[in-house]
């Protein structure tokens, strides 16, 4: 009989969660299921949003009609990989032990575990919402997109109870994370005060700080560079490295071979057009705009390719270093702007100074020392602010997935949509189409009434 | 002076005189004769060594007007007296059976003569001799030959023994033999010739068409590749299909491809549960038994066996030429609202362009070697041979090497104990090229289609063209194919021994214990690096190191008796096999230069993270088996096979596998016997159930795998489960029911066997897929039922015999396979394709419908504006998922092979066919080659012809071309993939000892043969052999044209 016993040389779920080494690299695995879809992830929202573009396969999404099969197909590995670090949370916080070596791998999780849900319920609305109660359950209806954003504050509220301000390594999400991702998710919730209040923490921690810089290649080496690492600037971010097949996908997927930036032939398979308002009202002095380089491949004169992203030694497809910044110091800063705007329903000095922070850096001044680009309080009420704040944040936060999410959370999108592209949206095309897999096997779910409208 | 007994003498147009004085100086004995009378002889050719007198006096006096007489030590030479010339000697007899009976038809013949004669109806003949040394050969069908020296007798009266025709001869079966006329089941046996009839890389590619009911798929024409084999279609979703392999006892781990051909003995293939439940969990999918040569005592035999083939692509894909191309684009762009590419001009230049698949592919050897020697005496008997096979593909820089040494050795110890001992040891080396699969020319096979032919692969200055750059509009996918051929190489090494031991011990003569231990062990390595110099690499290299090793211990108890008219043969064993699976690999990339190529990862900027394996499964067994027969008409078999698998649940490891049958040799009934027509008639009926290991072992563990992420810019470790959620599984069954009949026509000149058969396969194992919100994707379960039922038909004749003799066997089997249950009735849908341009699921699994239904959109012509209508199924007005339906099926109506072959003189001429017919093939390479407009690919000449234009609107076969022509899995990807193939055919040329005129060798034939020369198939792309279900930029098949030598001595 013992000559039947199985005796893997492996870990099984059932004896494992038992050190902090082993819960600690359980939390490890929250990180690849999503880490590896960010660069899809953040291209398939640019091409949503009013300023870029897809190409080949990805032009569908730019049509703003629904998704044909193939952008379908290329939403799934999305819901499945936040949902898989949905899970690799819920393991954790269901079989750690108790204790004070324990809660900051907790924090940890749950942090993951909300910024898997903020994707999910932004992106595809009411959700299953899986928690370390429900986790075994095969059948689970879909919770309404209240419910779960609920369930993402009270997470993050806990996660930053538990998480230090300084983490043991780059990469992994501290205190001011969390009151970050709560801040994002407070401004979503249009809970604008409590957003101002947490961004303001991470202000006031003064822990971070903008990087100063004077030329295209200071933006490209010193912000976004692939040998950047733990700068003042990194609030949290997705870490890649030059090792094969733990670099970030992002490069090759926008990147030309003509550029010469990127040491692997790219895709370039999301890009501008310098005919578009937001490109052509653009001012020529401010060096975010020198990261567009105007190449001709195909789809004609007035095509722009971005160098924001540059790994000249990276080898393949995934190894170039460059970090998914999921949140810079420059979003505090413009969520702290914004959400004071809002709540106060006023343009306070603070509020101003945080703008003017993130435009003076662009000019190439020193962000803390007030410039000649500085925006005054006495030209701006707090709708033209807003206005402008927006403006401010698709010059930023180009190529880092935030645009489209944004004129979603503002209500501009359609507007936005047709005056710099022309395009009109349909509102099926808001909300994304939950897998076959999920609709079809989740015998809770009704495969009509609770698919997304127009899937 | 001392004189030889015996005479050499080879001399062409010899006169009498001359052989005469030769045969005087060898033997001493004087002639008299005058020099008048040898001016009427005839000068001769004569070639003897080592010959009497007499024999060469015959030789020189044949046909001459004179004579001689022998007068002790003298010769005298005389003219022939007219009536001495046919001073034959008439011989009279009768030919009876062994029971007595008379024999009609029986062949008497004059040895080394061109005289014949045949018995009548009582069994009488007639034949005249030169001389008492004359031999007559008496030979008749399903009897054993004699030959007999006429020397004073004028009445020879024969009784012929009944041969070990077909029906005597002796079948391997599951721990051991028994003579194909007491067989229970359904068996069917290749034998060596058949496997050896063409060259063919391994056993599996000649099995093809040999057999009734047996499939073999060639799922790529790569040097090198294996096949898939399905013996009465497949019970199986989520385990293997393939059959268990057994080789000389040993039941070996996957295909038996280490083995070379001529090494080979017997193919015994067990299809009904009788045969194969003694195999247990391993046997629903039949099981193949391969014996190898083993040594007989008598004289030492030594076989030779050589040949050289020349192989080429069976046929070309039309395509564009680079003038079409050009005007092809242009319109793409028209049609796409963008500017025309090329000029008038340009095109206007453009001629037939660079032919790329005269680029990818070439002619390409293959050659084959075997010599075995085999003898030995009463006591110990051998066999060792040693072969190599080589195949360079038609694809270039593939290739395929094996060579093998095998060795069997039986030695009687004493009377009470024997042993026996076999080894094989292979070593395998291939070549591999990228070529299959890929997505708009990024494999060789797909560029060789793909690459536009406006291009050629080098640049003026000697460097590889970059084709993804080349034009605006072409893929960034496409890469040209020197890349693969020049800076790509990945081979295969492997060592493979398989050794097999037991002793033997008569406990008494009728008990016998059997103590076997064997070991299977495969050594790999696999190196692949491609270089610094191949598009955008920086150098890339990887190894994988992987050894499996199985260990088998067999302890088996046989007893034999025979009494009165009973007769009882029966095993009992117990058994042990293990099974261990380790590997090792590692890579990296980024190499200063292409010297290290994959042997000094340690030069590597970028080193992989290295992996390594531990997988190991024990199967334990109890079996039994009792064969019994009444007066040699009432058959029964019963048998029963308990096996424990580590792979199960706890409590679900042990299964119970038994079986029963029953069989009535109908042709010894009194009623029958002597019946003019049927010579033999046997009825049979078979029931069992057999099971399969159709998941990995710790399927059931809720195991953790490594992965890695980055912190800082550092690797750290993580852990988390897979994917596949495990759960509790237990064994799938197959429950099999067989009727068969074995009739023996016209004294067994034709031999028929039909079997009829229902395979219920339930307690399925199956991929049960997961809300993908659970974290998990799929789990495991056992649900699900499947049903194969099925007809065979196989027939062996001599058609003709005598001077031209003709056998013909063909067989032909119908299956008919069904889902009959599901999980909660849920489609499975499955064959994903990942194109593009087409991202989607080509197959459903579904109850009431066969494995391997394809699943799609119909298509209904064109709209006004040239794009596909496809049909909306559910009218809601737009085309889903809800508007696919059934497209078609992949399952073969019926498959059939046809061997003739004929014999005439020296002559033999084989001809044999093999078909399939009614499988539907998806066609996944036409998509890109006839629907992906919007990338440069190059397109078949078809789509070029007939695509539709507002001229060419009715009779449109393609779309408007534009860079927005939206296609789907449809019916139009659907290929009626029937085929009838003429897979060899061959001339063998037997040369005489005339013309060897030497003793040392006793036989020696020359062969020319063509392999697969002529197909019958309305398949368009390159082979419908090598596809089976989806044809997705395979490695085409090849033909090729033999040469070969076999010679014994």
């Amino acid at each position: 009989k013992d000559l039947l016993e199985e005796e893997p040389k492996s870990l099984a779920v059932e004896v494992f969660y038992k050190t902090p080494q082993e819960v600690e690299s359980a939390v490890n695995a929250i990180y690849p299921p999503i880490r590896t879809q960010m660069a899809e992830y953040v291209a398939t929202l640019e091409c949503h949003s009013d300023f870029l573009y897809g190409r080949g396969s990805w032009e569908n999404i730019s049509l703003y009609q629904g998704f044909n099969d193939t952008n379908t197909g290329r939403v799934v590995p999305f819901w499945n990989g936040f949902y898989t670090a949905i899970r690799n949370a819920n393991l954790v916080i269901a079989n750690s032990p108790d204790g004070a070596a324990y809660d900051s791998y907790k924090a940890e999780a749950k942090f993951l575990r909300a910024f898997a849900y903020f994707q999910l319920v932004r992106n595809w609305g009411a959700v299953p919402l899986r928690t370390e109660l429900n986790m075994e359950q095969r059948d689970l209806a879909k919770s309404s997109v209240d419910d779960i954003y609920a369930f993402i504050e009270k997470d993050l509220l806990t996660a930053e109870m538990g998480l230090k301000p300084v983490a043991t390594a780059a990469g992994r999400p501290t205190s001011g994370s969390a009151k970050t991702l709560l801040a994002d998710v407070y401004l979503q919730m249009a809970k604008y005060p409590e957003a101002a209040a947490k961004a303001n923490e991470v202000i006031q921690s003064n822990k971070y700080s903008l990087i100063q810089v004077t030329s295209k290649a200071n933006i490209q080496d010193n912000i976004f560079g692939p040998t950047v690492n733990n700068s003042p600037e990194e609030v949290f971010y997705f870490k890649f490295s030059r090792l094969t097949n733990e670099g970030n996908y992002l490069l090759f997927i926008v990147n030309h071979p003509s550029t010469g930036l990127f040491g692997f032939p790219g895709a370039y398979a999301v890009h501008g057009n310098k005919t578009n308002p937001i490109f052509v009202n653009w001012n020529a002095n401010d060096l975010r705009k020198s990261l567009y380089d105007n190449i001709n491949f195909g789809l004609g004169a007035n095509t722009l390719v971005t160098s924001k992203f540059v790994d000249k030694l990276a080898t393949t497809n995934r190894t170039a270093g460059n970090d998914n910044t999921v949140y810079r110091y420059a979003d505090v800063l413009l969520i702290y702007a914004e959400a004071a705007a809002r709540a106060e329903n006023n343009v306070s000095p603070a509020a101003l100074e945080a703008l003017n922070k993130v435009k003076r850096r662009a000019y190439g001044y020193n962000p803390a020392v007030p410039s000649v680009v500085d925006y005054t309080a006495a030209d701006y009420a707090t709708t033209p602010f807003l206005d402008l704040i927006m403006k401010e944040r698709v010059y930023e936060f180009a190529f880092e997935g935030k645009r489209w999410l944004e004129l979603k959370r503002t209500g501009k999108a359609s507007e936005l949509v047709l005056a710099n592209k022309g395009k009109t949206i349909l509102p099926k095309h808001l909300l994304w189409p939950i897998p076959l897999g999920e609709i079809d096997y989740n015998d809770a779910l009704d495969p009509v009434t609770d698919q997304n409208p127009g899937y | 002076k001392t004189f030889g007994q015996k005479i050499n003498l080879v001399r062409n147009n010899v006169t009498l005189e001359a052989a005469l004085m030769e045969i005087q100086k060898q033997t001493g004995y004087n002639f008299f004769y005058s020099q008048e009378l040898l001016k009427n002889a005839k000068p001769f050719d004569i070639s003897v060594s080592n010959s009497s007198l007499k024999e060469v006096l015959a030789i020189c006096f044949k046909g001459q007007p004179l004579t001689y007489i022998l007068n002790k030590k003298t010769i005298v030479v005389k003219p022939a007296d007219l009536k001495n010339i046919v001073q034959d000697i008439t011989i009279t007899g009768k030919v009876l059976d062994h029971q007595g009976l008379p024999l009609e038809g029986v062949s008497v013949k004059l040895k080394d003569a061109n005289k014949e004669t045949v018995t009548n109806q009582n069994g009488d003949y007639t034949i005249s001799v030169p001389d008492g040394d004359a031999k007559l050969v008496f030979s008749f069908l399903g009897f054993e030959s004699q030959e007999v020296t006429v020397g004073t007798q004028t009445s020879i009266n024969i009784n012929l023994k009944t041969a070990l025709s077909a029906l005597e001869e002796v079948v391997v079966i599951g721990y051991g033999t028994v003579k194909k006329k007491d067989l229970t089941g359904s068996v069917s046996q290749v034998k060596s010739k058949e496997i050896n009839a063409m060259p063919n890389a391994n056993v599996l590619q000649a099995l093809s068409g040999r057999a009734a009911g047996v499939q073999v798929r060639q799922g790529s024409g790569a040097p090198g590749s294996s096949s898939t084999v399905r013996i009465r279609g497949g019970n199986s979703i989520l385990g293997s299909n393939e059959p268990l392999y057994v080789i000389d006892g040993f039941p070996v781990n996957g295909s038996p491809t280490q083995i070379n051909n001529t090494d080979i003995e017997s193919v015994e293939v067990l299809k009904d549960a009788s045969a194969t439940a003694i195999y247990g969990s391993r046997g629903a999918n039949g099981v193949v038994l391969i014996t190898t040569k083993k040594g007989k005592a008598g004289k030492t035999a030594v076989s030779f066996e050589t040949s050289y083939g020349t192989q080429s692509l069976i046929k070309k894909l039309d395509l564009m030429n680079a003038k079409e191309y050009a005007i092809f684009y242009n319109e793409q762009r028209t049609n796409s609202n963008l500017t025309p590419f090329f000029s008038q001009a340009e095109i206007d230049g453009f001629g037939e362009g660079f032919d790329w698949q005269d680029f990818v592919f070439q002619k390409a050897p293959i050659r084959t070697t075997a010599l075995n020697v085999n003898g030995g005496n009463e006591k110990t008997q051998f066999s060792v041979s040693g072969s190599a096979f080589g195949q360079n593909g038609i694809v270039k820089g593939s290739d395929y090497d094996r060579y093998s040494l095998v060795t069997s050795l039986n030695h009687k110890i004493s009377d009470k104990f024997s042993l026996s001992f076999s080894s094989t040891l292979s070593k395998l080396s291939t070549e591999r090229k990228d070529s299959g699969g890929g997505n708009r020319g990024n494999s060789m096979i797909s560029a060789a289609v793909s690459a536009p032919p406006t291009l050629t692969p080098f640049n003026d200055d000697g460097s590889y063209r970059v084709l993804s750059t080349a034009y605006p509009f072409i893929a960034t996918d496409i890469r040209n194919p020197i890349n693969f051929i020049n800076e790509q190489n990945s081979k295969i090494k492997a060592n493979v021994v398989l050794a097999n031991a037991s002793i033997n011990y008569n406990i008494t003569p009728a008990l016998q214990l059997k103590i076997a231990g064997g070991i299977e062990n495969r050594d790999e390595r696999t190196d692949t690096y491609t270089t610094t110099k191949f598009f955008a690499s920086a150098g890339s290299a990887n190894i994988f190191a992987g050894q499996f090793t199985s260990f088998l211990n067999e302890n088996t108890l046989s007893y034999q008796k025979e009494f009165n008219k009973h007769s009882l043969n029966a095993v009992l064993g117990f058994t042990y096999q293990d099974f261990l699976n380790t590997g090792v690999s590692a890579g990296g990339t980024g190499f200063l230069s292409d010297n290290f190529e994959s042997y000094d990862l340690g030069a590597a900027a970028n080193p992989n993270v290295p992996g390594s394996s531990y997988i190991k499964s024990v199967l334990l067994s109890y079996l039994g088996r009792v064969n019994y027969s009444y007066d040699n008409k009432y058959l029964a078999t019963v048998s029963l096979r308990r096996d424990g698998s580590s792979r199960y649940s706890e409590g679900s490891k042990w299964g119970y596998f038994p079986s029963a049958a029953l069989a009535w040799r109908v042709s010894n009934e009194e009623f029958l016997k002597g019946n003019e027509l049927i010579s033999d008639l046997k009825l049979r009926t078979s029931f069992g159930v057999t099971g399969s290991q159709a998941i990995n072992p710790y399927s059931t563990l809720n195991q953790l795998s490594a992965g890695r992420t980055i912190f800082n810019d550092a690797p750290y470790t993580t852990f988390a489960p897979g994917t596949v959620l495990a759960s509790d599984l237990k064994w799938e069954t197959t429950e099999q029911l067989d009727f068969g009949i074995d009739i023996g026509l016209l004294k067994n000149r034709f031999l028929l066997t039909a079997d009829y058969y229902i395979k219920n396969t339930r307690d399925l194992l199956s991929n049960v897929i997961l809300p993908s919100s659970l974290g998990y994707t799929s789990t495991i379960q056992n649900v699900g039922q499947i049903k194969n039922t099925g007809l065979e038909l196989g027939l062996e004749s001599n058609i003709l015999k005598g001077a031209f003799n003709w056998d013909l066997n063909a067989n032909i089997a119908f299956n008919r396979n069904k889902v009959i249950k599901l999980s909660k009735g849920d489609e499975l849908l499955r064959d994903r394709v990942n194109l593009v341009v087409i991202n989607d699921v080509t197959s459903i699994l579904t109850e009431g419908k066969p494995v391997g239904t394809f699943w799609g959109y119909l298509e209904e012509g064109y709209d006004a504006t040239g794009k596909i209508i496809f049909k909306d199924l559910d009218g809601d007005g737009t085309i889903s998922q809800n508007d696919k339906t059934y497209i078609g099926n992949a399952n073969p109506d019926f498959i059939y092979g046809l061997n003739s072959t004929m014999t005439f003189k020296n002559f033999e001429l084989n001809l044999f066919f093999q078909g399939l017919q009614g499988n539907d093939i998806f066609n996944a390479s036409s998509i890109t080659n006839t629907l992906d407009y919007g990338f440069g690919l190059n397109m078949t000449q078809d789509v070029f012809d007939n695509r539709w234009t507002p001229q060419n609107a009715a009779n449109a076969k393609y779309p408007k071309v534009s860079n927005a022509t939206a296609v789907r899995v449809s019916d139009r990807l659907i290929e009626d993939g029937s085929y009838l193939r003429l897979k060899n055919v061959m001339l063998a040329y037997n040369l005489p000892k005339s013309i060897l005129k030497t003793n040392w060798i006793s036989k020696l034939t020359l062969y020319a043969s063509g392999q697969n020369l002529f197909t019958s198939t309305n398949y368009s792309w390159w082979d419908p052999e090598t596809n089976f279900r989806i044809d997705y930029h395979s490695y085409p098949n090849a033909k090729s044209i033999t040469f070969g030598l076999r010679a014994g001595f």
